[in-house]
C-alpha cells in the first residue's frame, strides 16, 4: 500500500519525464523535420553526425567545458568559502555579493558582457583601445571564443559553487578544526588535511554535476555567438537546436541529445558507484 | 455596520469591473499578432496606425500587437511546433512559408484573396512567390532590395563618386583605407544571418541573377566557377580590410550609423535601413545617398527580397479577424499612413500606388528608391536575396558557412559543395519555396 503515495509523482515524472524522453530515443532513429510524420532510418542520423565536421568539434568544445568548470570555478569556490569561513563578519555580505550573479537572469548577463564589456566600441575593452592597451574582442577570434563564453559563465556560475562549499564547510565539525588549530596547523595544512576531506562528499557531487551540466551547457553560447564564428564556440547543444529549429532535422538533433545524455549518464554512474562505496563505509 | 452587509457591499462593488462584460452578449474578438523588434518611436506608430486604426473601423475584432523582439522567429517556430502561436503569423521570408505550409501550420489564403480581392491588388511577382504547391499561404509584407547606402555629405568633400562597377568600388574602398576610414560599415554581433547580406550582394554583382536563378532551378550545380569567383571576390575584400576590424563586434545599428558620423564610408546593406536614415544622417547633418550595388558592367543590380510575410495560423480561433487584420494592412490607406512615419520595413506590394500619399517629412531619396525598385522589379530587372529564395537549411548554413571562409578555415569550393549538396537534400524534401520564372 505504501507505494501508492509516490503513484502522483510517477504519473507527473512519466508525461514530463518519461515520454518525452523515450520520444526522443525512437527520433533519434528516425527522419523528421519536426512538421510531417516521422520516417525510421536506423543509425543514418548517427552516421551523419559522425561524418559531420561540425559535430567532432562541438563534442571537443563540450570536453574542453567540461576541463575549465572542473577546475575553475570549483577551486575559486573552494577559495572563497575557506575566505568566508576565516572572516566570518563580512560573510552574509559577501555570499549576497558573489551570488548575485547567479540569479540574474542569463540574457541580461550575456548581453551586459557583449555590449558593456567585451565591445571594442561601446565596452570596456573600447575604452582600453583608448588608452593604448588593445585586447581583441574574444567572441569575434575562433580561437578565443569559446573561452570569451567561457568566461562569462564562469562569472555567472562559480558564486553558485562558493555558497554550497560555504554552507558544507560550516557543517565540519568543530572539535576536528580546533584540534588542527591547536597543533598549529597553517591555513593550507587545515585546507588539505581537515577542510577539504571533510567536505568531500560535496565536492565529489558537484563534480560530477559539472560533467552532466557541462554537457548541457547552451544559454550563454547561444546568446552571445550562436557557436559562431565560424562554429568555434560551437556546443553539442546548440548543434541540435539549429538542427531541430533551423534545419528542420528533428532526427538528427535528437542523435545530438542522445550523444549529450550518453555523457551524463556515464557521469551518473560515477556517482551512483561513489555514493555506493560512500554507503557502506 | 453588520460584517453581512459590508461583505455583500464589497462583493458588490468588485462585481462591477465585471459588469461591462457580461453587458455585451457579444465580445470584441481577440486577433494577436506578433511583431519583431520596433524602436519605442515605431512600437508606438503601429499602436496608433494599425492597432487602434483597425479596432475602430472592426469593432467586432480586437487586435493586440506583441512586440516579442530579434527572437521572435525562434519563438514562433517552437509556438507553431506546438500548435500555439498567434493568429496573424509574421515570418521572415518564403523560405520559412515553404517549411510551415508543407506542415500545415499555415493557412490557405486562396478563398480570402478572392473575396477580398488581394488577387488585384497586389503585384502578380509577389502573388506567386507566396505560394507552395499552387496555394497562396503567404501575403508579402515588404519588398525590399540590397543596394549601396553612402554618405554624401563626405562623399562630396572628398570628390568622391558613387561607384556603378565592381572596379570602381574597389578603388574607391582602398581610397577610404588611406584616408582612414572603413569601407564597409558592417556588423553581425546581433543579427549573425548579417552575413547573407552581403553574399546575397556578391552573388547577384559578379554571378549575375541568371546565374543564381539557374542554380535555383537546379539547372546548374552551385558550385559553378561564376559562384566561386563570387565567394573569392567576397573573401578578397574581407582579406583586404574592407569590412574593418569590428564586424563581429558591431550591431547591424551601430554600424549602419557609423556610415552616418563618417567613420565609414559605404553601407551595402537593405532598404530597411531607410528607417535608420532619420537617427544617424540627417541627425548628425550629413546627407545620405543610396544607389543599386555596383556589378561588373556597371548596370545596378537589385536582388530582391521579400523582408517578411503574413500569414493566418491554422489553427487560430479567429481566421476571420486575421484575414480582416491583412485587408487592412494591404490597403493604400495603410501605406501612406504608415510610411509616413516609418520607411523600409513596410514597402507592401501593392500594385496601384497612384492613391499612396506620403507626408512630406518623407525622405525623398526614400521614394524615389522605392519607384526605381518598383519599376525593375515590374519588368523583371531583379536579382535574388538568399533568405528569400533559399530553402531552410542551406540558407542557415551559408550564414555560418561564409564567416568560415572568411576565417579561412574553410575553402570557397569547399563551401560551395556543402552548400551544393544541403541544397539539393533540402530540394528533395520539398522544402524549396516557388521560384517564379525570369521574364
Amino acid at each position: 500500500m505504501h507505494w501508492l503515495y509516490v503513484v502522483p509523482t510517477l504519473i507527473i515524472n512519466f508525461a514530463i519525464v518519461l515520454i518525452p524522453a523515450l520520444a526522443t530515443v525512437l527520433l533519434a532513429f528516425c527522419n523528421f523535420d519536426g512538421l510531417s510524420m516521422p520516417t525510421f532510418v536506423g543509425l543514418a542520423n548517427f552516421e551523419a553526425l559522425a561524418a559531420d565536421r561540425v559535430f567532432w568539434v562541438a563534442l571537443g568544445n563540450n570536453i574542453i567545458w567540461t576541463v575549465i568548470f572542473l577546475i575553475v570555478p570549483i577551486a575559486m569556490g573552494l577559495l572563497a568559502a575557506s575566505m568566508l569561513l576565516i572572516a566570518r563578519r563580512g560573510s552574509s555580505f559577501f555570499q549576497i555579493v558573489y551570488f548575485l550573479p547567479v540569479v540574474i537572469a542569463t540574457v541580461i548577463t550575456a548581453r551586459v558582457w557583449q555590449g558593456m564589456i567585451y565591445s571594442p566600441v561601446t565596452g570596456v575593452f573600447g575604452v582600453l583601445k583608448q588608452y593604448g592597451i588593445a585586447i581583441p574582442n574574444p567572441l569575434t577570434q575562433p580561437s578565443l571564443a569559446l573561452f570569451g563564453v567561457a568566461t562569462v559563465d564562469l562569472w555567472h556560475w562559480w558564486g553558485f559553487l562558493c555558497v554550497i562549499f560555504f554552507a558544507a564547510l560550516r557543517q565540519v565539525p568543530q572539535e576536528q578544526i580546533e584540534a588542527a588549530r591547536i597543533e598549529g596547523a597553517t591555513y593550507v595544512q587545515m585546507m588539505r588535511y581537515v577542510m577539504l576531506p571533510a567536505i568531500r562528499p560535496t565536492i565529489t557531487l558537484l563534480m560530477i554535476m559539472t560533467v552532466i551540466w557541462s554537457f548541457l551547457a547552451f544559454d550563454f553560447v547561444y546568446i552571445l555567438t550562436q557557436g559562431g564564428p565560424a562554429f568555434s564556440s560551437e556546443l553539442l547543444s546548440t548543434l541540435a537546436y539549429r538542427q531541430a529549429f533551423y534545419e528542420l532535422n528533428v532526427g538528427r538533433a535528437a542523435a545530438a541529445a542522445l550523444v549529450i545524455s550518453l555523457f551524463g549518464l556515464v557521469g551518473t554512474f560515477f556517482y551512483v558507484r561513489i555514493q555506493a562505496r560512500e554507503g557502506e563505509q | 455596520m453588520e460584517r453581512r452587509t459590508l461583505l455583500k457591499a464589497g462583493l458588490g462593488l468588485a462585481s462591477l469591473p465585471f459588469m461591462s462584460r457580461l453587458a455585451f452578449g457579444q465580445d470584441a474578438k481577440p486577433v494577436n499578432f506578433w511583431y519583431e523588434s520596433a524602436s519605442p518611436e515605431n512600437q508606438e506608430n503601429l499602436q496608433k496606425l494599425l492597432v487602434e486604426a483597425f479596432n475602430a473601423k472592426h469593432p467586432e475584432n480586437a487586435l493586440s500587437v506583441d512586440f516579442r523582439g530579434s527572437d521572435l522567429d525562434k519563438q514562433l517556430r517552437v509556438a507553431m511546433l506546438s500548435g500555439t502561436g498567434p493568429d496573424v503569423v509574421y515570418t521572415a521570408g518564403p523560405s520559412y512559408v515553404a517549411a510551415m505550409a508543407q506542415a500545415g501550420q499555415l493557412l490557405p489564403l486562396d478563398d480570402y484573396a478572392t473575396k477580398f480581392g488581394w488577387d488585384k491588388r497586389l503585384l502578380p511577382l509577389f502573388l506567386d512567390m507566396g505560394k507552395y504547391n499552387g496555394k497562396l499561404y503567404a501575403l508579402a509584407k515588404t519588398y525590399e532590395t540590397l543596394g549601396l547606402f553612402y554618405n554624401k555629405t563626405v562623399f562630396e568633400k572628398n570628390g568622391w563618386k558613387a561607384p556603378a562597377t565592381i572596379a570602381e568600388l574597389e578603388t574607391l574602398a582602398d581610397e577610404m583605407k588611406g584616408k582612414g576610414l572603413v569601407p564597409f560599415g558592417a556588423g553581425n554581433a546581433d543579427w549573425r544571418p548579417a552575413n547573407e547580406h552581403y553574399v546575397s550582394i556578391i552573388l547577384n554583382s559578379v554571378a549575375g541573377p541568371e546565374n543564381v536563378h539557374k542554380a535555383l532551378m537546379g539547372e546548374i550545380p552551385w558550385t559553378d566557377p561564376a559562384f566561386v569567383a563570387s565567394i573569392d571576390k567576397l573573401a578578397e575584400w574581407w582579406d583586404k580590410g574592407y569590412f574593418g576590424d569590428n564586424y563581429f563586434s558591431l550591431t547591424g545599428e551601430q554600424a549602419f550609423g557609423s556610415v552616418g558620423t563618417g567613420q565609414s564610408g559605404m553601407a551595402p546593406t537593405g532598404t530597411w535601413n531607410f528607417s535608420n536614415v532619420g537617427t544617424y544622417f540627417t541627425a548628425n547633418q550629413q546627407e545620405a545617398g543610396f544607389v543599386g550595388f555596383p556589378s561588373l558592367k556597371g548596370d545596378p543590380v537589385y536582388a530582391l527580397g521579400v523582408g517578411s510575410t503574413f500569414s493566418i495560423n491554422a489553427q487560430s480561433d479567429n481566421p476571420d479577424g486575421a484575414a480582416a487584420v491583412l485587408d487592412y494592412v494591404f490597403s493604400p490607406e495603410f501605406y501612406s499612413t504608415v510610411n509616413s512615419v516609418w520607411q523600409g520595413e513596410w514597402n507592401l506590394p501593392l500594385a496601384d500606388l497612384s492613391t499612396v500619399k506620403l507626408s512630406d517629412k518623407v525622405l525623398p531619396l526614400y521614394a524615389e528608391t522605392m519607384k526605381t525598385l518598383a519599376s525593375a522589379v515590374g519588368e523583371g530587372r531583379y536579382g535574388y536575396t538568399t533568405w528569400t529564395f533559399l530553402p531552410p537549411a542551406t540558407d542557415t548554413y551559408l550564414v555560418s558557412g561564409m564567416e568560415e571562409v572568411w576565417l579561412k578555415r574553410l575553402s570557397s569550393t569547399d563551401f560551395l559543395k556543402k552548400l551544393d549538396e544541403t541544397f539539393k537534400a533540402d530540394k528533395e524534401a520539398g522544402k524549396a519555396p516557388a521560384i517564379p520564372p525570369r521574364a
